[in-house]
Formats: structure tokens, C-alpha cells, sequence
């Protein structure tokens, strides 16, 4: 089995919003695969598909190698699912709700239940009505992670998390990798999923816009590049790749796509460089390339799109 | 908006939105309230349209306990508007009590449940003005009732002055539960725990009344039902009643103000004591959960209704006293004995604990669909548990924990009857007669599981409508004089009112045959639909 999810031209609608319009999604088994995209672009909403807990209205959905709405319940032994706004039972406890959706799914390893408490600190006698966002995410988390599922499916579960707890959460999806099982892994937390994930898919309005290992996408980006210079640069707005060149006091900055980057820097040694800084392209920058526009027609302007 | 107390600074702009939230919920029960009045003025003034007929009205109310445990004191039956007020005061009131007690716990702790208050008084709010606003919404709506029944009293030919005299007793009862609501707010953590709270306290109060009005003693006094009773419209027109709610409410209020200053935002009074760190052996399986979540509504319904039970139970012995005395009576009913009119009594009390037994069943089905809204619901079927094994869980609760209640309630009041009476062999026939009423509480449970499955969105609504229905056809469409057909729905209807009708198989396998396609219905839809949070 190479793929652990394999979702093409899915379709669901809700009355007459189209929440997902032909997506498409592949995971390896074994990766740690990015599902990017901003609000409301359709993440939750394939999730809920591949858990069998919405039907969809066309497309083939595959996961696990098996069909998320009919075999719902065998496929639910092997994964483990935490929810993006995780809502627990007011008067149950902590401990117990982990017990609990861990016998549900199959059991889970008590001692790594004790390790992942300890690890997240979380008090397991409170009852959920008193615990935080974060600690409601704590919860679904180590109930998660303490089973032996072969597919993790966690639906941006460090957005109540301190920083501490993310570094941790991090840590946990790294050994999950090394144990070689699988993780889709939601997020618009674009940082997290660039420490994380060895593929990505960005979606935006139920469609896949792109899809690719990190590298790979990076290749579709710019670099920023910010140099300093013995002579006035010229004719850099010749060469095909560059963006935005501007050129002040000798110093020269621009953006130049990743694969122009070559011919731009031998054009550039010829006018004496004296310092350069490259930015390397960022999942963010990436993120708001893709939304930026839509955003610009709006009328919004973002930092990282002006340069 | 500015006000002398700081602590109630914005209490305007919460009541104008309160308002606006409630703008179709409010009109409705109003409406209810009102409706239920016109429809017995109307149905009285033409059933009751000689004096003969109404002189044997009289008589024939008088004697029933059960129809005054159920109604309120048999007072100013000697004209038609007195018996429009004994015959409907109690079932407006009731509805007065219920739009009382959600719109208060909806504007405090249910808001504060979901963090909402939270919200708003980190605006310039004041602390009290979130509570003072609920109960100014409340009360406006019990005024709103009081006056609208008022109106529909003169309207359709009642005494204006006792048309709202009897409006005031109905808004009355409907303050004095603003303020039970808003206290019972302040009491618990949870909205559930709080409605709870204000339910059994009604239901407390109907029963001292009704004993009270049964046996005629103090007990009615110790009633905010009985205060509300005690204004006798179209009769004594007692105004001091209506004072006492006054005040009790303002006591109430009061007391939710003090203690809302003693607890912080989000906690009851009760401190939260922590949970066990590991879950027992009950939370290993979907039934577990169910059983868990749904245990203590089931024990407070359990106590309840026993204790229902053997109070009715207990008013036997009444029955049959009220009957001797009245010579009229006993030519009102040619033949009657008094033991017959013990057994259609406890007729009566069997199918109104069965009615109660199936608001819970319905209440304890409708705990799916609130888990499937929440989106708890989802976390468990993320799991391996299958759609039919979750929903199988909370409707196996529900149809069990129904049949418990049935059995309890029964039993208390045979055992109670037996002992009082003398002649505990009857015991083992009364418990038997009460169980006849199980499939009819069962399809009305199976309704609601129906409504999950093909509607979840409306089923809520539709299903306490369903119980209204059931209600509303057992306890007033005969003396409505609806036609037939509108009470021949009710699975209650077709249920032989046991003991004094024969039980008959043939309605138990129609009702069980009921049962399963609802059932059937419910199950099917919800394993084919998508599941639907918020």
C-alpha cells in the first residue's frame, strides 16, 4: 500500500455553497503531508469526508485502503482523529474522556498515556467544563497520540497551544514519522507545517491549488534578495525572473524566481557585490502569493506581497 | 446607556437585545398562553350553555379529585367564565412557568455556559446587568401574557375585570419562576442542572397545591402555584395573592443578585471537585457514555415520579370521600360506585405519569442530537463505533429509562393505594395496569428518534411539539370539544385508559409495531445523512 489517502475530484455541497469543488489529495504512507489553506477553504470539511462522517456528493475517496463511508468503523481502528475545536463532556473528567476515546478506538498504551500527560502537563482529574481551549486540545491530543494508529489526522490541533506545548506537539509528530506511521496533518500555521511536513497540499475554495514536497514548491517561489554593490547595478530589469527591482545609494533590492536565481547572481558579480542577503522563500510568502491576489483585488494590501 | 448603578450599567442595551434574539420565541409562548384561553372560553360557553348543564358540571367536578389534583380549587364553578379559569389556569400556568424559565436561563447561565457573558461583560457592563436584564425580559413576557389573555377573555365574552384578573394570576406565576430561574442560574454550573432544578421545584409546587386543593388545607399556600390559584377569578377576585408573587419574586431576584456577588464568572456556588484521573469500567462502550451522561436526569426523573406516585396514590382514599359526600354526584354518575371512581382516578394518574415518563424519553432521545450539535458526537464516531451503536446507545436509555420510570411510578402509587386502602392485593393489578401504558410512552420516544434521523435540525422542536400534542389531547381536547380525529394520533388515545377499560393485545402490537417503524425510520436515516454540528 503506497498511498494511506487517495481523494480525487471530490464534491460536496452544503445547499448552495460549494464547500469542496473537485479536490484532489494523495499521502504516502509514512509522510507527514501539510493541508494548508485559510479559513473556510474546505480542510475540515475534507476531513469530516474521510472520517465517513459527511458523504460526498462525487469523487473517489480512498483511505486506508478502504472506502471512509462504508467501512467506517473498521478504518476507525486504525486512525486517530483530533478534532479542530475540540468539545469534551462538561462533567467528565479529563483522564476519563482520554480512556474513553482511546477503549472506543481500540485501547491505547497506558504508559505512554502517563509519559504524554506529563509531557503536555495536563491535569487529568479536572473536569472538561474547567479546562482552557488548550487544555480541551491537550485532551483529544494524548488520547490521540497514545494509540497505535497507523494514520494521525489532526485538524489544526496546536491553535490553543503555547509555544512550549507546539514544541512538544512537534516533537510527538516527529517520533510518530520515525515509527513510520502517517499524519495529515491540518494547519494554517504555516511555520509548524514547514518544521513538519514532508509534503504539502494548499487548497483554496474546495480545490487543490498546489501540491508537492517543500522543495518543490519552494522552486515555485522568489527569493528575496537585498545586495550591496561597488557600482550601480543596471539592466537587471532585463533579465526574466526579476520583480520589483528598485535600486538606491548603490544598493539594490529585488525578487527573483527560484529559478532565475542562477543567470540574476552572475549578472549581479559583474557590478562589484560588497554584501548580499538572500531570504529564502518561505512557506508564508508562498501562502500569501496565492491568496495575496485575491486579497489585492479586495483591495487589501499584505507586507509580503509588496516587495 | 447610563444608569445610577454602575453594577447595572447596560442592563438598556442587553434588554433590546435580548429582545431581539427572543423576537419569535417570546410572541410564540404568549400566543400559546393566550390560545389556550380562547379556546376554553369558546369550548366552555358552548358546552356549558344552559344552567342545568353547568349546575351538572359542577357537580361532577366537584367530586373528582383527579380532575382538581390536576386543575386547581373547584371554585366559582356556579358560572361559566369560573369553570373557563378552573378548567385552564393550570395548563397556562404552566406554560407561563416554562417561557419564564427559558427565557431567564437562556439569557444568564446558558449564555455564560458558552462563554458569551464573558463577552459581553468585558464590555462597559455592569455585573448585575446581564441577570437583571434576563428577568426584565422575563417579566415583560409574563405581563405581555397576562394582558394578552386579558384581551382574549373580553374578547370572546368573558367578564373583562376577571378576564384579567385571571391573565395577572397566570403572569404572576410566570414572575415568581423568573425568579426561581434566576436563582437555580446562580446554583449550578450547567443550563441542564439549572432547568432542572426549576422543573422539580414546579413540579413540587403542582403537588402540594394539588393536595392541598384536594383536601382543602394550607398546603396551597405553601405553593407559588397555589398563590397564583388562590386569585380565584370570576369569583373572590383576591388581589392579595397576586401581591404575594410580587413579593416573592423581588425576594428571589434579590437573592440571585446577592448570590451572583459571592461566585466568580463561569462557576456555581458549589466549587467543581476534580474527576477521577482514569475512567471506570463503565466508559469503555457507546452505552457506557450514554448511561454515564444520562444518569443523573435519570435518577432525579426516577425520585420524582415515585414520589408523584405515591402522592397520588395516597389522594385515593380522597376520591372516594369527595364522592360520598356529594349526593348530586352520585346522580350526576347513574351506577357509579365509588370503588369505579377510584379505578378511572388511577386510570387517570397511570396515563399522566406515562405522559411524564415519555417527556423524559423524549428529552433522553433529544440528548443524541444535542451530542450531534455540540460535536461530540463526532469525536466518538471518529472512533469505532458505528452510527446505529451511538444512536442505539442514547435511544436504548431512552426507552429503558422510560419503562423504569413507568414501573416505579406505578408501583408506588399500587403500593401506596394498597396500603391506604387496606387491601394490598390489589397491588399486583394496579402495578400490572400501569405497565399498559409503556408502548404508548415508547412511540412517542420513537417519533423523536424518527425526527433525529430525518430532520435533525428541527427535531428538537418537533419532537417537544409531539409531547405537547400528546399532552394537550390527553388532558384537555375533550373538554375542548376538538373534533375526533385531531386526538386519534395520539398513541395515547388509542391506549385502553387500564384499569377500568380492558387492557387489549391487539392495540400493544399495533402500538410495538409503531414503535419498530419509527425506529426502523430514525436508525435508517441517520446511518445515510450527514452528521450536522451546530
Amino acid at each position: 500500500m503506497d498511498s494511506a489517502v487517495s481523494v480525487s475530484g471530490l464534491v460536496k455541497t452544503f445547499g448552495a455553497t460549494r464547500a469542496l469543488d473537485g479536490l484532489d489529495l494523495e499521502i504516502a504512507t509514512g509522510e507527514v503531508h501539510g493541508f494548508l489553506g485559510p479559513n473556510g477553504s474546505g480542510k475540515s470539511t475534507t476531513i469530516r469526508v474521510l472520517l465517513g462522517l459527511l458523504r460526498p456528493d462525487s469523487g473517489t475517496v480512498r483511505l486506508l485502503d478502504g472506502d471512509p463511508w462504508h467501512d467506517a468503523v473498521a478504518l476507525h481502528r486504525r486512525l486517530a482523529y483530533v478534532p479542530g475545536d475540540v468539545t469534551l463532556w462538561p462533567q467528565i473528567s479529563g483522564g476519563e474522556a482520554i480512556d474513553l476515546l482511546g477503549r472506543l478506538r481500540g485501547g491505547l498504551d497506558p504508559a505512554r498515556r502517563a509519559d504524554l500527560l506529563e509531557r503536555f502537563d495536563l491535569d487529568p482529574t479536572k473536569k472538561a467544563r474547567s479546562y482552557s481551549k488548550g487544555n480541551r486540545q491537550k485532551v483529544a491530543l494524548v488520547a490521540a497520540l497514545a494509540s497505535d494508529a497507523e494514520l494521525l489526522i489532526p485538524d489544526e490541533p496546536t491553535s490553543g497551544l503555547d509555544p512550549l506545548m507546539e514544541a512538544v506537539f512537534q516533537e510527538n509528530i516527529r517520533e510518530v514519522r520515525a515509527q513510520g506511521r502517517t499524519v495529515l496533518l491540518s494547519s494554517h500555521i504555516l511555520a509548524e507545517a514547514e518544521a513538519l511536513c514532508d509534503r504539502v497540499s494548499i487548497i483554496r475554495h474546495g480545490r487543490t491549488e498546489q501540491s508537492g514536497s517543500l522543495s518543490e514548491l519552494r522552486h515555485l517561489t522568489r527569493t528575496s534578495i537585498a545586495a550591496e554593490t561597488a557600482r550601480p547595478v543596471t539592466g537587471l530589469d532585463s533579465l526574466p525572473g526579476v520583480h520589483d527591482a528598485a535600486i538606491r545609494d548603490g544598493r539594490v533590492r529585488f525578487d527573483v524566481d527560484t529559478d532565475h536565481l542562477d543567470g540574476v547572481l552572475r549578472h549581479l558579480a559583474a557590478f562589484g557585490v560588497r554584501s548580499l542577503n538572500s531570504a529564502p522563500p518561505t512557506l508564508e510568502e508562498l501562502f500569501l502569493r496565492h491568496y495575496g491576489d485575491e486579497l489585492a483585488e479586495d483591495g487589501v494590501r499584505l507586507a509580503g506581497t509588496d516587495r | 446607556m447610563s444608569t445610577a448603578r454602575p453594577t447595572l450599567a447596560g442592563t438598556g442595551a442587553l434588554v433590546r437585545f435580548a429582545l431581539r434574539r427572543d423576537r419569535l420565541r417570546l410572541p410564540l409562548w404568549i400566543a400559546l398562553g393566550a390560545g389556550l384561553v380562547a379556546s376554553q372560553s369558546v369550548s366552555s360557553q358552548t358546552l356549558y350553555d344552559s344552567p342545568a348543564a353547568l349546575v351538572a358540571y359542577r357537580d361532577s367536578v366537584g367530586s373528582n379529585a383527579a380532575t382538581i389534583a390536576f386543575a386547581g380549587p373547584p371554585v366559582g364553578l356556579s358560572t361559566v367564565a369560573g369553570a373557563v379559569a378552573f378548567e385552564i389556569s393550570a395548563s397556562v400556568m404552566l406554560a407561563a412557568a416554562l417561557m419564564a424559565m427559558f427565557t431567564t436561563g437562556r439569557h444568564t447561565r446558558a449564555d455564560e455556559e458558552a462563554g458569551r457573558t464573558e463577552l459581553i461583560r468585558a464590555g462597559r457592563v455592569g455585573r448585575h446587568a446581564p441577570l437583571i436584564a434576563a428577568v426584565l425580559v422575563s417579566a415583560l413576557a409574563c405581563v405581555a401574557m397576562a394582558l394578552a389573555i386579558g384581551l382574549v377573555g373580553t374578547a370572546t365574552g368573558l367578564p373583562t375585570g376577571g378576564s384579567f384578573l385571571l391573565g395577572a394570576s397566570v403572569g404572576a406565576c410566570g414572575l415568581v419562576f423568573t425568579g426561581i430561574a434566576a436563582v437555580a442560574a446562580q446554583v449550578t454550573e450547567s443550563t441542564r442542572s439549572a432547568y432542572g432544578i426549576v422543573g422539580a421545584v414546579f413540579g413540587v409546587a403542582f403537588v402540594l397545591r394539588a393536595v392541598g386543593d384536594i383536601n382543602g388545607s394550607w398546603l396551597v399556600w405553601a405553593s407559588p402555584v397555589g398563590w397564583a390559584q388562590a386569585v380565584h377569578p370570576f369569583s373572590d377576585d383576591r388581589v392579595l395573592p397576586l401581591l404575594l408573587c410580587l413579593v416573592a419574586t423581588a425576594g428571589l431576584v434579590a437573592a440571585a443578585m446577592t448570590l451572583l456577588d459571592h461566585r466568580d464568572l463561569g462557576s456555581g456556588l458549589l466549587p467543581a471537585r476534580p474527576g477521577p484521573p482514569r475512567a471506570g469500567p463503565l466508559l469503555g462502550s457507546p452505552l457506557g457514555l450514554a448511561i454515564r451522561l444520562q444518569r443523573a436526569a435519570l435518577i432525579a426523573w426516577a425520585v420524582s415520579l415515585a414520589l408523584l406516585g405515591a402522592v397520588y396514590g395516597g389522594v385515593g382514599d380522597a376520591v372516594e370521600t369527595l364522592f360520598a359526600d356529594n349526593p348530586q354526584a352520585q346522580v350526576f354518575f347513574p351506577g357509579a360506585s365509588s370503588a369505579g371512581l377510584v379505578e378511572a382516578y388511577l386510570a387517570t394518574i397511570f396515563s399522566i405519569n406515562a405522559l411524564l415518563a415519555a417527556a423524559y424519553a423524549v428529552s433522553s432521545v433529544l440528548r443524541a442530537r444535542a451530542e450531534e450539535s455540540a460535536g461530540r458526537a463526532e469525536s466518538v464516531l471518529a472512533t469505532a463505533t458505528s452510527r446505529g451503536a451511538w444512536l442505539g446507545s442514547h435511544v436504548t436509555v431512552a426507552l429503558l429509562g422510560s419503562a423504569l420510570l413507568v414501573v416505579l411510578s406505578g408501583a408506588a402509587t399500587a403500593l401506596v393505594r394498597g396500603l391506604s386502602s387496606g387491601d394490598l392485593g390489589s397491588f399486583g393489578r394496579l402495578f400490572a395496569a400501569s405497565l399498559a401504558y409503556v408502548p404508548a410512552v415508547w412511540a412517542v420516544a420513537a417519533l423523536a428518534v424518527a425526527l433525529v434521523g430525518l430532520a435533525p435540525r428541527i427535531a428538537t422542536g418537533a419532537a417537544w411539539g409531539g409531547v405537547a400534542y400528546v399532552v394537550v389531547v390527553a388532558m384537555v381536547a375533550q373538554a375542548l370539544d376538538w373534533p375526533g380525529w385531531v386526538g386519534d394520533l395520539s398513541p395515547f388515545a388509542w391506549t385502553p385508559l387500564v384499569p377500568i377499560e380492558a387492557w387489549t393485545l391487539p392495540v400493544a402490537v399495533g402500538l410495538g409495531a409503531v414503535v419498530l417503524v419509527l425506529l426502523a425510520v430514525g436508525f435508517g436515516a441517520f446511518r445515510h445523512r450527514d452528521l450536522s454540528t451546530g
